[in-house]
């Protein structure tokens, strides 16, 4: 009893003025609001598909953007709550990403009952993966990076989350940019690859955000 | 001391201004709160007290991420079962590196230590010395004459674990009886 009272005593004395974190919506909306000038900026670089407005007309393709971006919401707004130790005691928010990706299953795989004919798939394949890893390390880099300033008492969910929102922008950005309308490609190099390194995000969330 | 919980949201909110003394009023009613939480899920005190020191580490640390919009208990109890886990993870990986076979400990619980001429009596100084968990289960064992299968169910553990811990403890007591 000695002890923790001698340690209370010192660590009441290391107790100075603490700024409180802010509160998660603040902090996804800033996650986002950066993430989103980053997928402008990239856009601006490598230009949209020519047959953009084209494209938003076919609407499994507008729901499959829509579904992406809601993604880009749900995730940040999870990985806020799953940076604090209590999850800011808003537990049900942090399933939103699940709910999304459930309904973003069951629009893939209706878009692609409705691909008939298959629209002819792309000559390149695993090139498209690598593009939405590349574009995906910066994001996931700096969001890994702010939430290990807090203390997330569920680090591997935390770190998987976090992942899935850096590549739901690279797979918004290659889906914007990419002249390309087969379903099985899509499904194949960007969204399978994604659901991967969602998992992998479990292991580099034990790393990075364990504290 | 006693602080009632609707009051530790208010005090924690002038611990994060740098008021020294209430952040102090806060931990100590959060290691009251925690203690009984603790005790009810580990066995022996010294478990309960380093556990509860690690906590009390995590809540300094994680302070910044409480802001006295929400209540604190929920916030101390997240962080306090976490560092719980944590904690038995690390015991239970470590008691499953150290295991030893069981065929050996029924070598060793079958040996009659009075026959040595050692009786309990006369090592009980340095069987004070063993971790409690340990010098429990000998004093058990070899002073009450309890079996092992009775120590377990006595310390709510599993009747191999009595042997690991009993096996390990024999071990110590034979190095330190080489040495003197």
């Amino acid at each position: 009893m000695k002890d923790i009272d001698d340690l209370i005593g010192q660590l009441a004395q290391e107790g100075g003025a603490v700024k409180p974190a802010p509160h998660p919506i603040t902090l996804s909306l800033k996650w986002m609001a950066l993430s989103a000038a980053y997928l402008l900026v990239l856009l601006l670089v490598s230009g949209v598909r020519n047959e953009l407005a084209a494209a938003f007309e076919h609407p499994w393709f507008a729901i499959e953007v829509a579904l992406l971006v809601a993604m880009f919401i749900a995730t940040s707004v999870s990985a806020a709550l799953l940076s604090f130790p209590d999850m800011y005691q808003m537990r049900r928010a942090v399933w939103m990403p699940m709910a999304v990706f459930g309904v973003f299953a069951c629009v893939l795989f209706m878009a692609w009952r409705a691909d008939i004919p298959p629209a002819p798939l792309p000559v390149h394949g695993f090139e498209c993966t690598l593009a939405i890893l590349m574009v995906a390390l910066l994001p996931g880099t700096w969001l890994l990076y702010a939430m290990r300033k807090l203390a997330s008492t569920h680090y591997q969910w935390a770190g998987s989350i976090a992942l899935l929102h850096a590549f739901s922008v690279g797979a918004l950005w290659l889906r914007l940019q990419e002249n390309n309308d087969s379903i099985l490609h899509v499904l194949q190099w960007h969204y399978l690859p994604m659901i991967g390194f969602g998992i992998l995000g479990l292991w580099v969330g034990k790393l990075i955000l364990k504290w | 001391m006693t602080v009632r919980s609707d009051n530790l949201e208010a005090l924690m909110q002038q611990a994060l201004t740098g008021d020294q003394a209430a952040y102090a009023k806060v931990l100590h009613a959060t290691a009251q709160l925690l203690r009984p939480f603790l005790s009810k899920r580990l066995l022996f005190a010294n478990d309960v007290d380093d556990v509860l020191q690690e906590i009390l580490v995590s809540i300094h640390k994680a302070r910044h991420t409480y802001d006295g919009q929400r209540p604190f208990t929920p916030w101390v109890y997240a962080i306090a079962k976490f560092r719980l886990q944590d904690y038995l993870r690390s015991h239970y990986a470590d008691d499953i590196k150290h295991a030893v076979d069981i065929a050996d400990l029924e070598n060793d619980l079958s040996e009659d230590v009075t026959e040595t001429g050692i009786t309990y009596e006369s090592i009980s100084g340095e069987v004070a010395k063993l971790p409690e968990k340990q010098a429990a289960i000998l004093q058990l064992i070899h002073q009450e004459g309890y079996t092992a299968k009775e120590v377990a169910a006595k310390l709510g553990m599993n009747e191999s674990a009595v042997k690991v811990a009993a096996h390990r403890a024999y071990k110590v007591l034979r190095k330190r009886l080489e040495e003197t």
